[in-house]
Formats: C-alpha cells, sequence, structure tokens
C-alpha cells in the first residue's frame, strides 16, 4: 500500500464508518496526481449531508451508512437495448461492445483524468477518485467523430455488491452527434455514475436516463455537461429513486447559441427517494435552456427538485431560459421539496420559472369515473399522463419503455 | 311500462357537514323505459345538483329518499359502478384531460364499462370504425380525436364531444345537462339528431334545458319544472312553449 490510510482519514471531518471505507478502498488504487485532486475535493464534504445546502433534503451520509451489499441485485431490466451498442459497467468491471457503431471511437485509458468542477460535484469528485481499478481502466472516453450510426447505451448494473462506481467521458467533436441511453439499475449498495460531456460546435446529444434502485441502495448519477458553440443538448430522465437517489446534471453554455433541454419525471413509491437537481450556467450570449421536470410521489415516498439558471451579468445577455417544475402529492404523507432559482445578472433575458405542487384534480377524476373508469385506474391514468408530457423528448426506440416502465408502476402503486 | 329511473322524496344536500346546504328537498320524478323528459328550472333550482346526485358526485349527500335505475339502488354504488350500469351524465361544464386523447379517454372507459359487466373488450378496429362513424356524423374530425379531451376545445365543441361519448358507450339512461348551451344552430340540429338516434325503447333519457328551441329537436314525452329542489310541475311538450310565453313567475305563481 502506496498512501497510509491514517493520513487520508485526517483529510475528513468525522468520517463515518462508509466513508472509512471508501478511503481504504481510495488507498489501493494506483496514485495518479489527478485522482488525489478528486479524492482531495471529496474529502472536503465527504459524503454529502443535510447540513450543506445543496444536500438538505438528500442526505447520502444518513442513508449510506456502511458500505453494504443490498438484499438484491438488480430488480428492473435495463431498457431496451435492440440496435444499441451497449456498454455495461458492474462491480467486476466493464463490458465493451464487440463493435462499435460509426463515428464512435473508444479510448480506455489507465490514468485518470482531470475532473473540472469537483469542487461542485462531491459525489462526481468521490466517482473520479474510486472509478477504476488495479490493473483495469479508470475512465472509459468516449470520442464522438460523426453522426454516430446507432444510439449508445451504457449499463450500470449490479449483481448484491458493495458498490459500482463508474466513470464515462464522451467527447462530441465539431457537427458530431451522439444518442446516449443509460439504464442505471442499481443492484449494489451504492452506486454512482459520472458521466462528463464536452460538445464542441454544432454537436447534439439526446441522453435517455433511466434510474431505478431498490429501497436498500444509495445511487448517484452526476453529469457535467459543457456546450459548445450551437451545440444541441437534450436530456431526458425518469427516475423511480432508492433508499437515497440523486441525478444531477451541472451544464455550462459555454459558447454561444447553444440549446438545452432538461426534462425528467420522477415517480416515488413509499420508501423511495429520488433527487432531480441541475445547474445550468448561461455563460455564453444568446443561449437557450427549457427544463420541464414533472413528479409524483405517494405516501411515504419523498421527491426533490432543485433547479438553478445562474446568467452572469455580460456574458449571459440574450439569455432565453425556461423552468419549469410540477408535482403530484399523490396520497396523504407524500413528500415533495422544490427549490428553483434563478440568479440572474444580466438585463436583456427572457426568464421564467413555474413551480407546483398539489393534489389530483377531483373535477377531472370524478368525470373520468362517470364515464366508467375506476377511480384508481383515473388516478393512474392521470398521472401518466401528466408526467409523460417530461418524457416527450426521449429517444425514440427507448421513448415506450419509459412510458410503459411509468405506467405499470403506476398501475401497481396507484390505489 | 318498464320503470327506468325513479326518484321517490329525494332529499340532499351540497357541502362540508357544517356548511351543508340542503339542495334537493323532496324530489320524485318517474322516467319509464322509451320515453325523454325535459326539465327546465330557473337558475339554481337544483337541476346540476340532481345530476351530480344521481351520478354520485362527492361533496353531495343524500338525505332521504331513493334512487333507483332500472329497479338497482343507485345511491350506494360508486360513481364508475353507476356509470356501467348504464348511467351517463352530460355534464354542463365538461372538465378538460390534459394528455388524455379523446380516443384513448374513451376507449378505456368503454373497456373500463365492459369488464365491470363482465364483457369482452372492443376490438382495436371495432373501436375505430365505430368511432370514425359517429365523429363524421357529430363533424368531429379525426384530428381533433386524437387531441386531448377537452383541452382547448370550443364550447360547442366540447358539448359535441359529450355526445360523442354519450353514442360511443350507448348508455341505458343519459342526464343531458344543457348539452345546447354553447351550440351554434347547425351544431344544435346535429347533437340532437346524435340524441334521436339512441331513442330506444330501453332507453330513457332526463334533458335539462333553459329552451324551448332544443326541444323542437328533441321531443320530449313529457316537460317538468324544477324550482326549489322538487318539481312543482309536470305536463307535456306544451309546457316548455308556456314558460317559454310566460316565463317562470307566470307558471310558478299559478303552481304556488
Ligand atoms: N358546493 C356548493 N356549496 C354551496 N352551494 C352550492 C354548491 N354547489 C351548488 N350550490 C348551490 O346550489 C344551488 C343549485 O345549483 P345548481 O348548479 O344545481 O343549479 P342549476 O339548477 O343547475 O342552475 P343553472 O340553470 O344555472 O345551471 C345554487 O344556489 C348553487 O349556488
Ligand atoms: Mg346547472
Amino acid at each position: 500500500m502506496v498512501l497510509s490510510v491514517t493520513d487520508l482519514k485526517d483529510k475528513f471531518r468525522n468520517p463515518g464508518p462508509a466513508e472509512l471505507e471508501l478511503i481504504a478502498r481510495y488507498a489501493m488504487l494506483p496514485e495518479s496526481g489527478q485522482r488525489e485532486r478528486a479524492f482531495e475535493a471529496f474529502a472536503e464534504t465527504g459524503l454529502p449531508h443535510r447540513r450543506m445546502e445543496a444536500w438538505k433534503w438528500t442526505d447520502f451520509k444518513a442513508a449510506v451508512k456502511a458500505v453494504e451489499a443490498p438484499e438484491q441485485g438488480a430488480q428492473s431490466a435495463p431498457l431496451p437495448a435492440a440496435g444499441q451498442a451497449v456498454i455495461e459497467f458492474t462491480a467486476g468491471g466493464v463490458t465493451l461492445p464487440d463493435t462499435l457503431p460509426d463515428g464512435i471511437q473508444l479510448h480506455e485509458r489507465t490514468d485518470a483524468q482531470a475532473l473540472s468542477d469537483a469542487e461542485e460535484v462531491p459525489l462526481g469528485a468521490m466517482t473520479a477518485a474510486l472509478a477504476g481499478r488495479v490493473g483495469g481502466l479508470d475512465t472509459l472516453i468516449i470520442e464522438v467523430t460523426g453522426e454516430a450510426s446507432a444510439p449508445l447505451h451504457i449499463v450500470t448494473r449490479g449483481d448484491r455488491d458493495e458498490t459500482n462506481f463508474a466513470r464515462v467521458s464522451i467527447i462530441v467533436r465539431p457537427g458530431a452527434s451522439l444518442d446516449l441511453v443509460e439504464s442505471h439499475v442499481g443492484g449494489a449498495g451504492f452506486s454512482s455514475f459520472l458521466l462528463e460531456l464536452s460538445m464542441q460546435e454544432g454537436g447534439a446529444v439526446r441522453r435517455t436516463v433511466l434510474q431505478r434502485g431498490s429501497a436498500d441502495e444509495a445511487q448517484a448519477i452526476t453529469a457535467v455537461v459543457n456546450l459548445g458553440d450551437k451545440s444541441e443538448y437534450v436530456q431526458t430522465a425518469l427516475a423511480f429513486g432508492a433508499k437515497v437517489a440523486r441525478l444531477e446534471t451541472r451544464l455550462t453554455h459555454q459558447e454561444s447559441g447553444s440549446h438545452a433541454t432538461l426534462n425528467g419525471a420522477y415517480l416515488c413509491a413509499k420508501g423511495f427517494h429520488a433527487d432531480y437537481t441541475s445547474h445550468v450556467r448561461h455563460g455564453a450570449p444568446s443561449s437557450v435552456t427549457r427544463q420541464v421536470t414533472k413528479g409524483a410521489v405517494l405516501d411515504g415516498g419523498t421527491g426533490v427538485f432543485q433547479g438553478k439558471f445562474h446568467v452572469p451579468r455580460t456574458i449571459g445577455q440574450h439569455t432565453d431560459a425556461d423552468m419549469q417544475h410540477q408535482a403530484l402529492l399523490l396520497e396523504d404523507g407524500a413528500e415533495i421539496f422544490a427549490k428553483p432559482e434563478l440568479e440572474i445578472y444580466a438585463d436583456d433575458v427572457e426568464c421564467a420559472h413555474g413551480n407546483t405542487s398539489g393534489a389530483l384534480d377531483p373535477n377531472q377524476l370524478f368525470y373520468m369515473r362517470q364515464r366508467g373508469i375506476p377511480e384508481a385506474q383515473a388516478r393512474a391514468l392521470l398521472t401518466e399522463a401528466f408526467v409523460s408530457e417530461a418524457l416527450e423528448e426521449a429517444n425514440d426506440g427507448v421513448r415506450d419503455a419509459l412510458l410503459d416502465a411509468a405506467r405499470s408502476f403506476l398501475a401497481e402503486t396507484v390505489a | 311500462m318498464r320503470p327506468m329511473l325513479k326518484l321517490d322524496q329525494l332529499s340532499a344536500t351540497v357541502g362540508e357537514d357544517d356548511e351543508a346546504k340542503a339542495i334537493i328537498n323532496g324530489l320524485s320524478l318517474y322516467v319509464p323505459a322509451g320515453e325523454v323528459h325535459a326539465i327546465m328550472g330557473p337558475n339554481g333550482a337544483g337541476k346540476s345538483t340532481l345530476s351530480y346526485v344521481l351520478t354520485g358526485r362527492d361533496g353531495y349527500e343524500v338525505t332521504g329518499g331513493s334512487a333507483t335505475l332500472e329497479g338497482d339502488d343507485l345511491l350506494d354504488m360508486d360513481p364508475e359502478d353507476r356509470a356501467a350500469k348504464g348511467l351517463f351524465l352530460s355534464f354542463q361544464y365538461p372538465v378538460e384531460i390534459p394528455g388524455v386523447p379523446v380516443m384513448t379517454f374513451v376507449r378505456t372507459a368503454m373497456n373500463a364499462q365492459r369488464k365491470a359487466r363482465g364483457e369482452e373488450e372492443i376490438s382495436a378496429p371495432d373501436f375505430i370504425k365505430k368511432s370514425r362513424e359517429l365523429g363524421k356524423q357529430l363533424n368531429l374530425t379525426p384530428d381533433m380525436l386524437k387531441r386531448p379531451l377537452n383541452v382547448g376545445f370550443s364550447g360547442g365543441e366540447k358539448k359535441r364531444l359529450e355526445i360523442f361519448q354519450m353514442m360511443m358507450l350507448e348508455p341505458h339512461f343519459a342526464i343531458l345537462d344543457e348539452t345546447d348551451s354553447g351550440l351554434d344552430i347547425d351544431a344544435l340540429r346535429t347533437v340532437a339528431d346524435g340524441v334521436n338516434a339512441l331513442r330506444d325503447p330501453e332507453r330513457g333519457m332526463l334533458v335539462i334545458t333553459h329552451y324551448q328551441r332544443l326541444l323542437d329537436h328533441i321531443k320530449p314525452d313529457k316537460v317538468h319544472v324544477l324550482a326549489g329542489g322538487k318539481i312543482i310541475k309536470t305536463g307535456g311538450p306544451e309546457l316548455a312553449l308556456r314558460l317559454e310565453k310566460e316565463g317562470y313567475d307566470g307558471v310558478l305563481g299559478e303552481a304556488a
């Protein structure tokens, strides 16, 4: 062992058993400056907890008491993958596709890459520090040089593992385009996936994400996205939560004229917690952001939405940004926490936001029941219609699977 | 005559317990199979309230009397069971259902009713054929039937959609609550034709309206005047004509 666990421990304030285990794992990995910087960034906070403003509703430190395997392996199937190139991360390693679609190249790196903004994404930093294994790859770098001829599908799936940490970095060259599908189906006590996406001039990426863990798992999916000149990014995520789950997107409009769509839906049953957090920086003029997040939560479930638009004084001019969050409390005992934030310093911008949460409309329910639709079915149908608006922009090949997943969840849980 | 709808001394309140307000006050009404009856009455008389009490809306409490449809007690059934039994209400104010296309909605309703009655689901081709035909009859284009139910539809279009649903669902007993309001002259005729097409010895209807005009097209067997939560006068089609001429004051003055 090259690094001393005692020295590493001192970098943390009050490390708990889970953090001690993560420190021990880090100490086993080959030394690297980049990895060390990521680890230092993680050490600043340790597992994020409720006393940190950005984590006040989503406390990983409390949820991940120890690094332990869950009762069962992954309980849900990944999204359909017909005609796609699949990359699967398990605790044992990564499985790469036999053939790659045209326009996509893979670079397996055994040396860790630097993570920009690491301090802002503590679980991203943790993943950058811990993804990889002795003699294995640290970061998978995907380079997209043209119009990818088939979607790329990243699966993270555990089989009663303690952890599953993976890091993928995607570079989209000028004018290139990619359809990216991700299925994060849990199966590990603590899963964390870090995506870094860098889009150059005129690039286009459609990202479609499914998150579904079990009630004894923690899951983090962190994306750091940079948009180049006139690039276009469309993200759609459907989250069912886990004991604690966070989907976080930190997006920067780095050059002008870029367009981002950030849509998502969360559906939480009893014992499930889904956190949908985004931070969008309009760091270049004339960029557009459209964000629609819908949620529906049952008794004993928790939904969290945190959205922030940051529009700096000069470079943010002519920003056009709209953020909508609408949530349904399907039963008494459902909890939804929402914090939409517009931080705008430029004066010539169009920014709007809306945030509502409430129950289903009794007039609609009665109308449907009068037509013969039983109450539970009416509730499920209204909820499905409500959340499906946020899923419309998903990749064609998996949109129906997302809708089916939402529909069968509602059919099973809504009474 | 086979009884369809039979209301006997029905009383009901609206609103929460401590603020409950008596709206229906000992209302008796009998509509046999095969007949169409009209209900007229001043604003606030309790006409819509009656239709909600009969269809089982939350917030309406029956405090006395009885209501049966084809001999079955309506009052202790859930709204969806009353619908499956064949009770249909064309709403005075149809409700928007965002995200659910008309076709999806109607098919869901139809199959839910069939399931409740222990019948087979309608096949996709049969459903499409039937909805095309009826849509055409009611001047509802296939594009309109793909839109979310009632969302962005004009007032008259919404009323035509109510009749479309009624014709699709083929209820045993239909209550039409001011289906004529908001309809243009041609649409009034279209809707009336639809309603008349459903007239059947096995079916009954209650048509709530303020205007004699609708009754020119849908000839009622009887006309009732509802005021103060009960039926205070019953007559033939000529009663509607008299009301139009003399107003409620004239007719009610005589009844009182
Ligand atoms: N939820 C409620 N709480 C209190 N009063 C109510 C409630 N709903 C209805 N009412 C009252 O009950 C009375 C009857 O209303 P209803 O809608 O049945 O009248 P209507 O005969 O259909 O009138 P219109 O011809 O205007 O449609 C009205 O005075 C109305 O204000
Ligand atoms: Mg009324």
